[in-house]
């Protein structure tokens, strides 16, 4: 009874850190597509910058009229632009958490439901190759915990985007950049080492 | 999503087409200012990467006479010899915009004679149909002196747009103060006087002469 | 069964996972599986974990992540190394703590059940103010959301989202639904409320526990002032409805220690505002426009305070912070300037009040007290015998006191005594009984001879640095021979009148003004006046001539007016004026016209029947009388008619020359008691003798009635220093061992001397007044 229950527990972490493990290539790739539009985001604050601190009426272009409400509107729309590309990259994000969140509690659930025939010395049990139920339960939960802190900065930051806030524009690149937890990836990369023979052995 | 060049009297007519007379002309009319805005904007790109290298040896020539000032004789010789290099290559550079825009002044020629043969086919109209002009109208809805005003109305923001570009060129290499040549920069790239009217007015006239399927 | 647990720190990886970290036995003997929810009781607080093994297997060992913990644990920082488990036998077991009654602290740990939420109601904590401007209300909820998702939480705590790197730092959970739960599961489906966003100060702020402060006697002032701070900032919109515009300054005047600091305190915690507290010399700094720099910042720090709430700016000392403007380029001025545009610029829209205590009200600037600025001014005198009565009453209340303590006693006897006179008095007399009891530690009780004696050692505050203030020995009407005539008079005139005044109302009687105590010197008047000031129990300013002189034009005339003034302070007083004819002589004698003297007496006749209290001087309110509760205490109503009754300064003057004093100060209504302090006759010269001889040995053969017969014409002091002859003589002519005075020294002694006092004085004493 035990044993089977068991097994089925194991088999649902295997498919979930399979799924984790492809979820993470989504992630990083998504991540990395938004490192160009980000710096171009910083390209058009500096412009921004450069435009406030000129005078137009001053420069040799003041004959042409109305160039700086232009200008303006012109900079202000390939932000919008930039920022319209970078919302859909969040969705991608949000996605990629999302279907993490679910594995995570769909095995988390499998073990309530099953906790009566589970006890503790068995879900603490581990092996040279097979980490504990708890180990991996808990691994999952971290895992879950890690994409949603990440998407919630990356999402705080980017919500407070705006074209007005030229400061904010010309930074984003390295605070995009400093969002991401080093220890935190190391951390998911030590689980995926940790599991891999579980996932492998059949 | 871009239409990849239209058959316009510039690339041949391969393609024989149900309509003729005035409408004939009109619809080659607006292939070709579909062809020619096309034209502008890889042009607009190429010169926009001239003018960011311009900038940027522009700066580097800046720091090069600060570096200069600062460590005097030292390596006087091999810095202005440098100096040189670069100012070399900051005139060729130059030249190359310059170059840009004049092929620029060839396309704005061209939208000239666009305009100035609308403005033919308006008269002919009067001269066929009297003061009121045409009842029908050439294609949809658009009477005939529409295609006139908007093919004015694009000749003039290109026009302008190409009279911005020329006095960048002329300050782009001689100004000093970075955030001006930034603001010179962003003025090329983004185009102040094309602005998303004249994108409409052009789409406009696409549609109307059923370039785009409607 | 009891556990100890040794208290790890959190892992990294475990921060903000809400995990708590147990041994695999521990937690199977408590019926723990993987990732249930408990809830961690503390000393002090408790917060809500999921119970995980320790990666390692240990028993013996915690780790507590305090994601979701009661608001009182997040200022704590220290934990306790070792806490000790009481395991209970079922999950029915009560959550609390037990008594600390074991070296380490205990905890408990409870599973509960978290049901998935249906919906949740929270409060945002955020970083500051800016995020709730820049941010829009549907992405801060969309982020609270994101936030709770998946975690258990527990009615009334607080979370803790700094990890998120938000702005968000704190989300407070107000309440659950369904109501009965106390703890959840937040969900995706769960519906988050947010009833408001706050910033982190200003939930800190609220979250400190200040000492409950209690506030005796200023219940009226209170709730003026309640009336005041509760109206613009709780309904701003009411007043705007009905055309009003509300205060935004008041200023609070009154003598130092009444308790306006501490008023200002209360008040706000009781409204529920903020409180932005600024001392004069804080602002003040060195460098010039440093100080207006610094109020600008301050005013800016209520502004950003009063936006998230009624918010109140209290400017402590505000003299000093703003005198009165002089000369032209004064750095003061400066900075009142700048406190007075402040004061303008404060929008009726921004719904902060400002609130100035000072106890110098006169050396403020007076651009400051106008309208529009400081609106109201509120003054706190020096408490009545009531009010003293409900402060002593409050402080007594944490104090083991005896039951024989007369509060309402006490209360008499400490005119003048405000606040923090009173505490400081309660304080002294704990001390004395502290240190009474220190051989027998039983149940320490204060009793009233403390009480007593920690009245000699606090004096009232207002009385410090007077000029008047005199360490007087308490004095008995019996420790003075004779005289009882005049001891009757003066029993009349000042005692009664302090003591029973509802007698004198009773009867329509008034009270004598002033006193004047005339007679030849050396008759005792001084030491009548100290018997009379003792056994009415009231404050006793005395005041001589020299006290007065100084060599500044104007000085004595203020020193005598100040004297005036604190005597009204801590009225019902008695005001000694000693040697008066040489005080202020008369305007008769050819004195030039300008003199000192003549100047003093001016202020003198004009502090007798002034017109009136000026305003700072106020001290409770009048509708005292009208009785409040239907059945009242009758030692209440005896207060009450005490205080009505009894606030004014009895002015005791004494000469021995009263002809040279000026008529106009003997005429009814000034000093209209006159009374003549004779000479001790036969009578009272035996009696002076008897008290005199009292704690001398005195030889059987010693006849007093012989000595009083032998001197006639001699004063109280003489026949004191008679006494003391005597007994010199009896040192020097017997030997230092001697043991009684014989008669025969006293005659000797009397021989010596010569009496002090002249017939045709006594004559020209006599027929004056007559």
């Amino acid at each position: 009874m035990s044993k089977s229950t068991l097994l089925s527990l194991e088999q649902v972490l295997k498919t979930c850190f399979q799924s984790l493990e492809t979820n993470q290539k989504v992630w990083n790739s998504v991540l990395l597509e938004c490192t160009p539009l980000m710096g171009s985001l910083g390209n058009l604050g500096e412009q921004l910058r450069a435009f406030q601190k000129v005078k137009i009426a001053n420069s040799p272009l003041h004959t042409f009229p109305d160039l700086h409400e232009r200008l303006h509107f012109k900079l202000v729309q390939a932000v919008d632009i930039v920022l319209g590309k970078l919302t859909d990259k969040m969705c991608s994000l949000q996605q990629v958490r999302d279907a993490i969140s679910n594995q995570v509690s769909r095995a988390f659930q499998l073990y309530e439901q099953n906790v009566d025939t589970l006890d503790l010395t068995t879900v603490t049990q581990r092996s040279a190759i097979t980490p504990s139920i708890a180990d991996m339960l808990e691994w999952l939960q971290d895992s879950e915990h890690y994409y949603r802190q990440q998407f919630l900065r990356r999402k705080n930051l980017f919500q407070t985007l705006r074209s007005d806030d030229v400061s904010l524009l010309e930074t984003v690149s390295q605070r995009w950049e400093s969002l991401g937890s080093p220890s935190g990836e190391e951390r998911l990369s030590d689980i995926q080492h940790k599991v891999s023979f579980f996932v492998e052995s059949q | 999503m871009e239409v990849q060049g239209f058959e316009g009297t510039n690339s041949g007519r391969r393609t024989p087409s149900a309509v003729t007379g005035s409408a004939r002309k009109v619809k080659d009319n607006a292939a070709d200012w579909h062809n020619l805005v096309l034209k502008w904007d890889r042009l607009n790109d190429e010169g926009s990467t001239i003018a960011n290298k311009i900038v940027n040896l522009g700066l580097s020539k800046d720091s090069h006479v600060n570096m200069m000032m600062e460590c005097e004789e030292t390596s006087a010789p091999s810095s202005s010899q440098n100096a040189f290099g670069n100012s070399n290559e900051l005139e060729e550079t130059c030249d190359n915009l310059l170059r840009v825009v004049e092929k620029m002044d060839h396309i704005l020629s061209k939208m000239e004679k666009l305009v100035s043969s609308e403005q033919g086919i308006i008269n002919l109209e009067t001269f066929q149909y009297g003061t009121g002009g045409r009842q029908i109208p050439l294609f949809q809805t658009w009477p005939t002196s529409q295609f006139a005003e908007v093919s004015s109305k694009l000749y003039e923001a290109y026009n302008q747009e190409l009279t911005l570009k020329r006095a960048i060129v002329q300050e782009l290499a001689h100004t000093t103060n970075p955030d001006l040549s930034m603001v010179y920069l962003s003025c090329w790239l983004y185009q102040p006087y094309i602005d998303d009217s004249v994108k409409l007015l052009l789409e406009g006239l696409l549609l109307e002469t059923g370039h785009r399927p409607s | 069964m009891e556990v100890s647990l040794r208290v790890l720190p959190v892992d990294p990886v475990d921060r903000g996972t809400q995990r708590i970290r147990l041994g695999p036995g521990l937690m199977s003997s408590l019926g723990l599986r993987l990732g249930c929810p408990v809830l961690v009781a503390l000393s002090g607080g408790s917060c809500l974990c999921s119970a995980w093994p320790r990666p390692d297997l240990a028993d013996g060992f915690i780790q507590i992540d305090m994601k979701c913990c009661s608001p009182n644990l997040i200022t704590k920082t220290v934990t306790p190394t070792y806490l000790t488990l009481s395991t209970h036998p079922g999950p029915t077991s009560s959550p609390l703590p037990h008594s600390p009654t074991s070296a380490s602290p205990s905890l408990s740990i409870t599973p509960v059940s978290c049901p998935k939420l249906k919906a949740i109601r929270v409060t945002v904590v955020v970083q500051c103010v800016e995020f709730r401007k820049t941010t829009s209300s549907s992405f801060i909820h969309e982020l609270v959301k994101d936030m709770l998702k998946g975690m258990h939480v527990y009615n009334k705590h607080v979370i803790d989202v700094v990890d998120y790197d938000t702005d968000i730092k704190l989300i407070v959970i107000e309440s659950l639904n369904p109501d009965s739960l106390e703890a959840g599961l937040v969900t995706s489906k769960t519906g988050v409320e947010i009833m408001g966003t706050r910033t982190l100060r200003h939930y800190r702020g609220q979250l400190e526990e200040q000492p409950r402060c209690p506030l005796g006697g200023l219940e009226e002032v209170s709730a003026c002032l309640r009336e005041l701070l509760r109206l613009p900032l709780l309904y701003p919109s009411t007043l705007c409805s009905l055309g009003l515009s509300c205060p935004r300054g008041v200023l609070l005047v009154g003598p130092p220690g009444v308790g306006k600091t501490l008023l200002v305190r209360r008040l706000v915690r009781e409204v529920g505002a903020s409180l932005v507290t600024v001392r004069g010399a804080e602002v003040v700094g060195s460098r010039p426009g440093e100080s207006e720099e610094r109020l600008r910042a301050v005013f800016g720090q209520a502004r950003a305070a009063a936006e998230e709430g009624p918010c109140v700016l209290f400017l402590d000392e505000l003299d000093s912070l703003c005198p009165r403007r002089t000369g032209s380029s004064a750095p003061e001025n400066r900075l009142v300037a700048q406190l007075l545009t402040l004061m303008d610029g404060v929008d009726q829209s921004q719904r902060f009040l400002i609130v100035g205590a000072t106890n110098q009200p006169e050396s403020l600037d007076p651009a400051l007290r106008r309208p529009g600025r400081f609106d109201r001014e509120v003054v706190i005198g020096a408490p009545t015998v009531q009010q003293r009565f409900s402060i002593l009453s409050l402080l007594c209340q944490a104090m083991p006191v005896c039951a024989s303590v007369d509060l309402a006693e006490l209360a008499k006897r400490t005119t003048g005594y405000v606040g923090a006179d009173l505490s400081a008095l309660c304080r002294e007399a704990a001390m004395l009984a502290i240190q009474g009891n220190t051989q027998s530690s039983l149940e320490q009780v204060i009793t009233m001879d403390h009480f007593t004696s920690a009245l000699k050692m606090v004096l009232p505050s207002c009385l410090r640095s007077s000029v008047g203030q005199t360490d007087c020995p308490a004095v008995s009407w019996e420790q003075i021979g004779g005289l009882e005539e005049v001891k009757l008079k003066l029993q009349q005139s000042i005692e009664w009148p302090m003591r029973y005044p509802e007698a004198f109302l009773r009867l329509g009687l008034s009270r004598p003004r002033g006193v004047l105590l005339y007679g030849p010197p050396g008759c005792a008047k001084t030491t009548l006046v100290r018997a009379a000031a003792t056994s009415s129990h009231c404050s006793f300013l005395s005041v001589s001539g020299a006290d007065l002189y100084s060599p500044y034009v104007g000085d004595s005339e203020k020193t005598l007016a100040q004297l005036f003034r604190q005597a009204r302070a801590c009225a019902p007083s008695i005001l000694f004026l000693d040697e008066v004819d040489s005080l202020i002589g008369s305007r008769s004698e050819g004195n030039a016209p300008q003199s000192a003297q003549t100047r003093l007496l001016s202020v003198l006749l004009n502090e007798l029947d002034g017109v009136g209290f000026r305003t700072l001087e106020r001290r409770g309110t009048e509708q005292m009388l009208q009785a409040e509760g239907v059945v009242e205490p009758h030692q209440q109503e005896q207060l009450e008619y005490h205080q009505v009754c009894n606030k004014e300064v009895m002015i005791v003057a004494a000469t021995n020359r009263p002809e040279s004093l000026d008529s106009a100060l003997l005429r009814p209504g000034r000093l209209d008691q006159v009374i003549y302090v004779p000479p001790p006759d036969l009578q009272a010269r035996v009696s002076i003798l008897q008290v005199c001889t009292q704690r001398m040995p005195v030889d059987g053969d010693v006849s007093l009635e012989e000595l009083a017969g032998c001197t006639e014409n001699y004063s109280g002091a003489d026949l004191e220093n008679l006494c003391k002859e005597a007994a010199l003589l009896t040192l020097q002519e017997d030997s230092m061992e001697a043991s009684s005075i014989k008669h025969q020294y006293f005659l000797q002694a009397l021989q010596r001397m010569t009496p002090s006092l002249s017939v045709q004085q006594l004559q020209t004493y006599k027929q004056l007044f007559r």
